[in-house]
């Protein structure tokens, strides 16, 4: 007999019968996405980040409370599944250790020119940021939530998500200042032909 | 001359941390300060910057191959005849089963309590029940039933949420210092997390405008209407319950 079929029924049928009820947490998906790349840089591991939240915030569900909080709710799932990545990654005994360490696998990004350049490059200047400043940096800039929201969904203090941004953007101004001069005047005119 | 403005307190402007009178206060630093602008503006532009390099994110290659067309219109006639035989054995199914699934809500059953639910079968692990009077035996009863609905959930190993929806003088449950039975629902809030209370606002200013002064329990959470909030869970396919 061949299983498999009969699975994917099965998760067809269930989707199908209690998805409209928490139709948000598939809807989540892109935003999800988008910071799961942007703390990781990998498309695949950040696929894999994604799936791994939406189903642990399934069998979770009955535990939010608040429909308003959904948001907040599975980034801090994806948290612990990004934290349950690196451990199982390298043998880190602290995490706590690998949040202030500088990824600096990433070349540093020179001048850019284009828009694609100017993407290329402040992908790897967030790339080199510590992994603790890229998350709150990521937090913070791309989906707009609260200091306060970022440290109950990274379960820090407030005190440190400040620190931790005003360090990250400190840093990405150095790396990015010769692109941040040049790049606004030249992609202008580039849009304007 | 006003000391230098720190970084952190940039951020905190750019992130909208700051409240209204420290922003306008600032605000008004930076229109006479050249130099605080051109920190603002550059702290802006990296903002916009970073959220430029991850409006698009690149995808997995291989991963989130789209189905051609034609198959997602099968898949979707797929769905349809799924959705045709469920919604037909369903309701085949639950021809003689009605008296059974209302008797899974046990409140109603027992003491005459209106129950009502907009799918078929009540479900019993979200219920709501509204209390919109302060008699003595009535507030009693909430509780009880409360407490029993979530008991026997948990003996049962299910999660359940509970909402106590109170509105009119049945907020009078809700209220510091009011509330006849405040250690109580202190003790029930501690034991079981998924037990929530509502004060309708709407009770609440009516009572404020009559001079009354109103103070909530700590654990109290307050809905626009006792109604509005009714008829939201209802959609959600909550069970409601009237005491």
């Amino acid at each position: 007999m061949n299983h498999s079929p009969r699975l994917i029924d099965m998760t067809m049928i269930s989707r199908f019968l209690f998805g409209p009820f928490r139709p948000g947490i598939e809807a989540q998906r892109p935003l999800l996405y988008r910071i799961a790349y942007a703390w990781c840089h990998d498309p695949a591991l950040a696929d894999d980040l994604v799936q791994e939240t939406l189903s642990r915030a399934w069998t979770r569900r009955a535990q939010l409370r608040d429909e308003a909080a959904l948001k907040g709710w599975m980034v801090s799932i994806m948290n612990h599944c990004w934290l349950d990545h690196l451990r199982s990654r390298r043998d880190f005994d602290d995490v706590d250790d690998l949040q202030d360490e500088l990824e600096s696998a990433v070349e540093s990004p020179d001048a850019c020119c284009n828009r694609q350049e100017v993407v290329a490059c402040v992908r790897a200047a967030v790339a080199r940021l510590p992994l603790g400043q890229r998350q709150v940096l990521t937090l913070v800039d791309l989906e707009e939530f609260g200091y306060a929201e970022v440290a109950a969904i990274l379960d820090i203090p407030v005190g440190t998500v400040m620190s931790r941004l005003s360090r990250a953007r400190a840093s990405l101004k150095n790396l990015l200042d010769p692109a941040m001069r040049q790049p606004a005047v030249r992609t202008l005119l580039r849009s304007v032909k | 001359m006003t000391p230098v403005v720190s970084d952190e307190t940039l951020h905190a402007f750019v992130d909208g941390e700051l409240d209204v009178a420290e922003s306008e206060t600032l605000i008004a630093r930076i229109r006479d300060d050249k130099e605080l602008a051109q920190r603002v503006c550059a702290l802006r532009t990296l903002q916009s910057m970073v959220r430029l390099a991850y409006a698009e994110p690149p995808v997995a290659a291989g991963r989130e191959l789209r189905p051609a067309p034609r198959r997602q219109f099968v898949q979707r006639c797929a769905y349809g005849c799924l959705v045709l035989v469920a919604g037909l054995s369903g309701g085949w199914a639950l021809r003689g089963l009605e008296p059974q699934a209302v008797a899974s809500v046990p409140v109603a059953a027992q003491s005459g309590f209106q129950t009502v639910s907009l799918t078929q079968a009540a479900d019993p692990n979200r219920v709501m029940l509204h209390l919109d009077s302060a008699a003595p035996d009535k507030m009693l009863a909430v509780l009880d039933q409360a407490e029993r609905l979530l008991d026997e959930a948990e003996r049962q190993g299910r999660a359940m949420q509970l909402e106590i929806i109170a509105n009119s003088r049945g907020i009078d449950l809700l209220r510091a210092g009011v509330s006849p039975h405040a250690a109580r629902m202190a003790r029930m809030t501690q034991r079981h997390a998924n037990l929530s209370w509502v004060a309708c606002s709407q009770s609440i200013a009516r009572f404020t405008n009559d001079g009354e002064k109103v103070v909530l329990l700590p654990a109290t959470q307050t809905a626009p209407t006792a109604i509005g909030e009714i008829i939201t869970r209802l959609q959600q396919g909550w069970t409601y319950v009237r005491v």
